[in-house]
């Protein structure tokens, strides 16, 4: 979740900005406003963007390329770059999953030239985080090779049935890349298999990672410190607007069930992720989730199936994903003048220091900024037109 | 939108109007009106072609009796750049439904650019396909060809003296292209056509050459009205290009090219002296009666004068000895002889003015200066009555001529020098005689002379005041326009000393120095480690590059380098070069990134931009000073002193600046683009060096004018970072209002400029419904 109220690091641990100077006083010389409201308006900044009623693509297949060169050994992020990136991408990865359920995620590394999968696609967030932790020991040497790591991340997901959604998303802290060949055909036969790249530079603007975004309909940006590069990254868990060329497709899915008889207790068997594991062996034990199909157990959804190839998930998987496309409407900024004494959601007494409110344009109920920010990041569903019912189905309506 | 600029309505093709360009305008405007020279400074990729043309071709509507604008620039690219830029003004023009009472523009170029005859176009280098043109195109090869029919002509040529000159060129913008599709689509020439029409058309755009080299302006340009008004674009070198247009160099190889050619003229002479005598005789009486026709042609103002054929040869008659054209080969055979004599027993550098030059002539071979102030006039004449279409086999001597017409004219402003060797070569014997024009302002001042208005711009003219000394004309107004950014898209440097705390200079004591090489080299792996795709270093000489480069790589620096960016180094050869360049330009847009090794003065640092990518960041290691111990220039140098009373150090100072401006200047070019801008020499830091800097960079230099490589670094992360930040809809809108006007706000008289007043707009939709 992006946690909006976490506190920056320490002050003087962020570059050197010129605060004072985005500040003015405003027509009584108070500064306060004019602080709160720089504030208000970052945060408020992302939701804005969000447009509901456009096709998405949910099933996502995300390969994150991970720079592992000598660059990122660089000490302007804290404590290395390699670090920090390790422990955004740590709450990353958690985020994706959480908001995504039925998307899957593979990692590459780019080092010496040379590009290593250190992942496999897979819709399970612990192996990821676990194989993003290993990395903390890696040695940084060389450089990488952007068009190796994307031709290996190419030929993964070409084979992807053609609903799905393919992404990339490559973090790359080095300002050069070293190629085997002409990285322009690279370019363009992702273009052409509707990969979509995003690339987050953690230094300056490179011009062949801003093609590379432009040309497969991605984002490029570059991070000016953790803090916006977390912000970045995270920009990365709403899903995208579907590709063109993605097809719509009715997706065969397996709802497991527990195979609970009334009375006994349940066999002790072997789950079928765990079986052939070496790390963490698998275990004897009841419970679990059970293929409709061909009745292997899992102990974990959402999962693809190991023998019969069906997508695993469950019920509540499906319907978190649906606020993508069911987001609920933007409020409109109004400025507070006593329309009501407290926010709808929250109770709070507006006060003085409240200058904007905010309002649901469908049940026109007004919000203070925090529950504005709640619903749209965590709750998904105006609690206004939630509470009532022909506002809820408005809102409904008006987004399909 | 329209704006009002003092009182004259402009249509300016865009929707927005930066206020620097109003400003350059309004400035404009009055010394349009007072008919005066201007020198104007505003950055390029300002849009400073689009202001020109629009205010011009709005002032020309207003005042119909203004000539024409002929618009100069220096490369064949930027000359179609113009001419895009004139082709969507009038596309304006259509659209507002205002409309212009035929509209011409045309764009010249040279044959090889232009010719679309089937085989003379493909014959390769420009001096063939003239003079393959010229076979075809000469007129007694056209008379010829009335007399029998297996004489080859061109077409083209053909149907436009017969059909093409009748009928005037539709109105509207030629573009090179456009002209070649126009010609091939009538069976026009394309080149004839241009020139033809350059007589009616309301705006030219072509090259410098065409206007201040005296052969082609005699040819192309003469005729232009008194009334036009001159633009000399990228004009912060125009004075080199006029003392080039009139230097002479002749070696050994000029001199035995001569000796041929008149071999070759004294053998066609003898042939028409037993078939045709009549032609020669015609001839003699021709010369005889004097150039009078030209002399009431300069007199009545239709042509312009012309610095290689002086006011006294049209005075008077040819001299008599040589009249005749036995004679005057002769004559020349002498007067190339003496030359050869002259280099073959040089030992020492010697040095001459003119007037010692022309009395040892007159001493050692008889040879008088007033016949050798015709010398010029009379090949030509000798020429075209011999029928000779093969001109190119005669440049030497045409060089000759002209060196011999020169210095029988001008008593100063030229030096002649003749060196035993090469400067680079001292040990290889290659005599030269250099006859180089010291003052910029002979061959220009026909033009300030006879044009209404000339205006002189660039991006980089700072400082100012020295172009009106040196040009020699009387200047209206001197502006430099900064340059408003809705970002700090440059960020200029001077990088004083090493992270060793020694400070770096190019000084020629302090350049062999260890310590200042490497730290210049550190500098370089710092940048390289910090800055992506494409970084350009200058530097003062190729010698000086080429040594500093080799110590590089001697203590490891280079490899270190490579590691980072990919090296390419431009040489004097002009095919390496833009080899070079071509896979820079490669390396920076496929992300490996690249540095390119470049010199000040050289093709690179002149011609070529590093837009976004190609250029993130310029270095300018040294100040690029002139090579002084060249005796060329130590010759102009006391020339300016006496002449001009401007102190050797100045005019250096402004030299070599000018030159680290335009260097460090490549790297933006429209304000979309941002770069680093790094002067890595201590002496930058002291104010004569740094206040001769153009406005716009010294703007943006605020506090750093004495850093140290780790500040230069840690500046550039921060600046990199900054503007790689998306550059979005909404900052462009907020940007807009405060930088950019629009119409809107114009009308409104909410924006009001301090210098111009407040701005009153009339504003009408396209569809002609005013909008209040």
């Amino acid at each position: 979740m992006v946690d909006e109220e976490e506190q920056k690091e320490y002050r003087w641990e962020t570059g050197y900005e010129k605060t004072w100077e985005a500040i003015k006083e405003d027509d009584d010389g108070f500064l306060e406003a004019s602080v709160a409201d720089i504030i208000q308006r970052a945060k408020r900044k992302r939701q804005a963007q969000k447009q509901g009623n456009s096709k998405l693509g949910m099933m996502r297949h995300l390969y994150v390329i991970l720079d592992c060169s000598d660059s990122m050994s660089s000490q302007d992020l804290k404590p290395t770059r390699l670090l920090c990136t390790v422990k955004i991408m740590e709450n990353f990865i958690e985020e994706f999953f959480d908001q995504n359920p039925i998307s899957q995620m593979g990692i590459i590394i780019m080092h010496n030239k040379r590009a290593e999968k250190i992942s496999d696609l897979a819709g399970n967030a612990r192996k990821h985080i676990k194989a993003i932790n290993n990395l903390k020991q890696t040695s940084l040497i060389g450089e990488p090779s952007l068009q190796n790591s994307l031709e290996m991340a190419l030929r993964a997901l070409k084979l992807l049935p053609s609903h799905a959604s393919r992404e990339i998303l490559v973090v790359m802290g080095s300002l050069t890349t070293c190629d085997p060949g002409d990285i322009n055909t690279t370019i363009l036969n992702l273009k052409s298999e509707g990969v979509r790249c995003s690339v987050i530079g953690l230094a300056a603007e490179v011009h062949v990672c801003r093609r590379l975004a432009n040309e497969t309909g991605g984002l490029y940006n570059v991070i000016l410190d953790d803090c916006h590069f977390k912000d970045l990254l995270y920009q990365q868990v709403d899903p995208p607007p579907a590709a063109l060329t993605l097809e719509s497709n009715l997706i065969k899915m397996g709802f497991p069930h527990q195979m609970s008889v009334e009375g006994t207790e349940e066999p002790l068997t072997m789950c079928m992720c765990h079986v052939d594991s070496t790390d963490e062996g698998s275990k004897l034990n009841t419970g679990g989730y059970y293929c409709p199909q061909c009745y292997s157990k899992y102990c974990e959804l959402p999962v693809e199936c190991r023998a019969c190839g069906l997508t695993l998930v469950s019920a509540p998987h499906l319907a978190r994903s649906y606020h993508h496309l069911f987001p609920a409407a933007n409020y409109d900024e109004i400025t507070y003048e006593n329309q009501t004494v407290i926010c709808f959601a929250c109770q709070k007494n507006f006060s003085e220091t409240d200058k904007q409110v905010y309002r649901c344009p469908n049940c026109t109920k007004i919000f203070c900024i925090n529950c504005d920010i709640f619903v749209h990041d965590i709750l998904h569903t105006c609690p206004g037109c939630a509470t009532n019912l022909s506002t809820f189905q408005i809102a409904h309506n008006t987004t399909q | 939108m329209r704006v009002n600029v003092k009182g004259l309505e402009v249509l300016f093709p865009y929707d927005y109007i930066y206020p620097e360009q109003y400003r350059y305008m309004v400035e404009l405007k009055l010394n349009l009106d007072a008919s005066q020279h201007c020198l104007l400074e505003m950055p390029s990729g300002t849009g400073k072609t689009a202001t020109i043309l629009s205010l011009f071709v709005a002032y020309q509507r207003a005042n119909p009796n203004t000539g024409k604008l002929i618009y100069c620039s220096r490369t064949v690219p930027e000359i179609e750049k113009a001419l895009a830029e004139l082709k969507k003004l009038l596309a304006y023009y259509d659209k507002e439904n205002e409309k212009l009472v035929s509209f011409l523009g045309i764009g010249l170029s040279s044959r090889r650019k232009l010719c679309i005859h089937p085989e003379v176009s493909v014959s390769g280098d420009g001096a063939t396909v003239d003079s393959n043109c010229r076979k075809l195109t000469a007129s007694w090869v056209r008379a010829a060809a009335e007399k029998s029919s297996h004489v080859p002509l061109c077409n083209f040529y053909e149907d436009f003296e017969r059909i093409g000159k009748q009928s005037p060129m539709p109105s509207g913008v030629y573009t090179l292209e456009d002209i070649k599709n126009f010609g091939r689509d009538h069976g026009y020439c394309p080149y004839f056509l241009a020139r033809y029409n350059m007589a009616f058309a309301n705006v030219i755009i072509y090259s410098y050459h065409y206007l201040l080299d005296p052969k082609i302006s005699e040819l192309v340009s003469k005729e232009l009205a008194k009334e036009s008004v001159v633009v000399f674009d990228e004009a912060h070198n125009i004075d080199n290009v006029c003392i080039e247009s009139l230097s002479v160099d002749i070696s050994k190889k000029t001199l035995e090219n001569s000796l041929r050619s008149l071999s070759k003229l004294t053998e066609k002479l003898s042939r028409i002296k037993s078939q045709d005598a009549d032609r020669l005789r015609n001839e003699y009486m021709r010369l005889l009666e004097g150039l009078k026709e030209a002399n009431i042609n300069r007199a009545t103002d239709i042509h312009m004068a012309n610095p290689v054929l002086p006011d006294q040869v049209l005075e008077e008659a040819v001299p008599g000895n040589i009249r005749q054209a036995e004679h005057f080969i002769a004559f020349l055979r002498r007067f190339v002889e003496y030359l050869k004599t002259k280099l073959d027993a040089v030992e020492r550098i010697e040095s001459h003015n003119p007037k010692s030059f022309l009395l040892y002539l007159r001493t050692e071979v008889y040879i008088e200066r007033k016949p050798l102030r015709f010398c010029s006039e009379r090949l030509g004449s000798l020429l075209r009555t011999l029928e000779l279409a093969n001109l190119d086999d005669f440049t030497s001597l045409g060089l000759v001529t002209m060196f011999a017409t020169l210095v029988g004219t001008y008593d100063s402003g030229f030096s002649l020098i003749i060196e035993p060797y090469d400067d680079r070569t001292p040990t290889i014997r290659n005599p030269i005689l250099h006859f180089s024009c010291m003052d910029a302002s002979i061959a220009i001042k026909p033009i300030f002379d006879r044009f209404r208005s000339v205006v002189v711009t660039s991006g980089t003219l700072s400082p100012l005041s020295m172009y009106p000394k040196i040009l020699k004309f009387k200047c209206g107004s001197m502006r430099s326009f900064p340059m408003t950014l809705s970002r700090q898209s440059i960020l200029p440097m001077i990088v004083t000393k090493g992270d060793d705390q020694l400070a770096v200079s190019s000084k020629f004591d302090e350049r062999a120095d260890i310590g200042v090489i490497r730290n210049y080299g550190l500098l370089l792996i710092e940048l390289c480690k910090v800055v992506p795709d494409g970084i350009v270093c200058f530097f003062v000489s190729y010698y000086y590059m080429e040594s500093i480069v080799a110590s590089w790589s001697e203590h490891g620096l280079l490899q270190q380098i490579l590691r980072y960016k990919l090296v390419f180094i431009e040489t004097q050869d002009r095919a390496e070069t833009s080899l070079a360049l071509e896979n820079y330009q490669l390396a920076c847009k496929n992300g490996r990134g690249a540095v390119l090794f470049s010199v000040a003065r050289g093709k690179v640092s002149e011609g070529v931009d590093f837009h976004h990518e190609c250029g993130r960041a310029v270095i300018m290691f040294g100040i690029p000073y002139v090579y002084t111990e060249n005796r060329i220039l130590r010759a102009r140098l006391d020339y300016l002193r006496h002449e001009f009373f401007i102190e050797e150090n100045d005019f250096l100072t402004f030299d070599a600046m000018r030159h680290a401006a335009q260097c460090v200047g490549r790297v933006l070019r429209s304000k979309t683009d941002y770069g680093i801008m790094i002067f890595a020499d201590k002496r930058y830091s002291r104010m004569d060096k740094r206040e001769k800097l153009p406005l716009w960079m010294q703007e943006h230099l605020k506090r750093n004018t004495n850093l140290a490589t780790q500040d230069v670094v840690n500046a550039s992360k921060v600046f990199l970072r900054d503007m790689a930040q998306p550059f979005t809809l909404v900052a462009k809108k907020t940007c807009q209002k405060s930088l950019a006007w629009d119409c809107d706000s114009i009308r409104r008289g909410s924006v009001a400029d301090p210098e111009c007043g407040a701005l009153a707009v009339t504003r009408q939709s396209s569809r002609g419904r005013s909008i209040s």
